[in-house]
């Protein structure tokens, strides 16, 4: 079990004040906002610092928090109480797709308390959360279940931690970006008064295959020369299954081949683009470098014949 | 622990959120919605009560939120700040898209 100790993470001491916080927290989050930052993992660094902020910020989850700390520094051997292992995070809970759900934005814990005393009626609070899901997952819908963590009180009013899983359906066609929106999943109402709602933000995870765009959909085609300058029908996957896709004659590398409705399902749905990427053969065999030396001199060709003396 | 069936509806076209369900997924007040159409960090036309918001605008909202309280921001600054954002994120999917490693130039 990894024990996540957000002061370490801002780089503060134990006893810091609201201020020293608050000023790591703005430093950091410069250094490791995903927009900017040239750090290789910086945006994992950034849902830390940003999960320890929204905990250490506030008095009560930190107090909660600090509760939990405790147990680690004063045994050693750190017994979690049920619903805390690896920090805050949602989980794929589908066996061999551990990885499904597996990121966590701490907006969970955001939001403020509403004010008022116990015989006001009030909605609870709306929370937000980012899951990251496979693109396969948007092209064709999927139910996932999630686990979320969130405060809560005991029956002595401390605060802890607890945990619950939500059985969500992912709509096919959805796009990076894009809310779901859980209705009365968020905070508890009081006095009788309506659960907040929970938005979950969708991000996508990296393809290896496929790059997105909006709807669309990019893929490298790799072509052999005379593919690309003869003109051929080329087998390519799609999201769909194969298709034979037709490259026009003097195709140059780079050439994008558009097949229409074949991204991100919606209305009107995305289109996949395939990105032709001319491949040499290499010379390493005298068969082949007889080849290039054969085209050399059938071809006469002056690749820099713009470029002037 | 039990495991809970919930509706999930995608914020969108079909979907939209009002002025009152924004500024409660943000944690803040309807006013504070006018305030963001005022200064352009969402877009909104006819009346207050006909404005209809999809996951752009809530995605926005919630960003300008964060300048605001993690950053004291004004909201001026919040809507430059979000615009470039928005700016350097579509260049880096066109660049992501021509098949350019972003972290590499």
């Amino acid at each position: 079990m990894e024990f996540k100790d957000y002061y370490a993470i801002l780089g503060v001491e134990r006893g810091a004040s609201d201020d020293d916080i608050r000023h790591a927290y703005r430093k950091l989050a410069r250094k490791y906002h995903p927009d900017v930052s040239k750090e290789a993992d910086a945006e994992q660094r950034m849902r830390d610092v940003n999960e320890a902020y929204q905990v250490l910020k506030d008095a009560e989850k930190r107090a909660a928090y600090d509760n939990l700390a405790a147990g680690v520094s004063a045994g050693g051997d750190f017994r979690p109480p049920p619903g805390w292992d690896s920090g805050f995070e949602f989980r794929g809970a589908s066996p061999g797709d551990d990885a499904a759900f597996s990121e966590f934005f701490s907006s969970l814990f955001g939001g403020r308390r509403r004010p008022g005393g116990a015989h006001m009626r009030a909605r609870g609070e709306d929370h937000h959360a980012a899951i990251e899901i496979d693109l396969e997952d948007a092209l064709h819908g999927a139910m996932r279940d999630i686990s979320l963590r969130s405060i809560g009180h005991d029956e002595r009013g401390q605060p802890r931690l607890q945990e619950r899983t939500l059985n969500v359906r992912i709509p096919a066609g959805v796009r990076e970006g894009q809310f779901i929106r859980l209705a009365g999943q968020g905070m508890p109402g009081m006095g009788g008064g309506e659960n907040g709602d929970l938005y979950l933000e969708i991000r996508f995870k990296p393809h290896p295959r496929y790059r997105v765009e909006g709807r669309d959909l990019y893929m490298s085609l790799p072509v052999a020369p005379w593919e690309a300058m003869l003109g051929a029908s080329v087998r390519a996957p799609t999201p769909g299954g194969p298709v034979d896709v037709t490259v026009p004659a003097n195709s140059r590398n780079g050439r994008k081949l558009r097949l229409k409705g074949r991204g991100i399902p919606g209305d009107p749905a995305g289109d996949l683009y395939l990105v032709l990427e001319v491949v040499w053969p290499p010379a390493d065999t005298e068969k082949a470098r007889q080849a290039y030396r054969n085209l050399a001199q059938e071809v006469p060709f002056d690749p820099r014949r713009n470029l002037g003396d | 622990m039990k495991t809970v069936a919930v509706t999930a509806t995608l914020v969108g076209s079909e979907k939209p959120l009002d002025a009152g369900e924004l500024a409660r997924a943000c944690g803040a007040e309807e006013a504070w919605v006018l305030q963001l159409v005022k200064v352009g960090i969402i877009e909104a036309s006819g009346r207050p009560a006909d404005w209809r918001f999809d996951s752009g605008a809530l995605q926005r909202a919630l960003a300008a939120r964060s300048l605001q309280r993690d950053f004291d921001a004004s909201l001026d600054a919040a809507a430059l700040i979000l615009d470039m954002s928005n700016e350097i994120r579509r260049l880096k999917t066109k660049l992501r898209v021509l098949g350019v490693d972003v972290n590499a130039i």
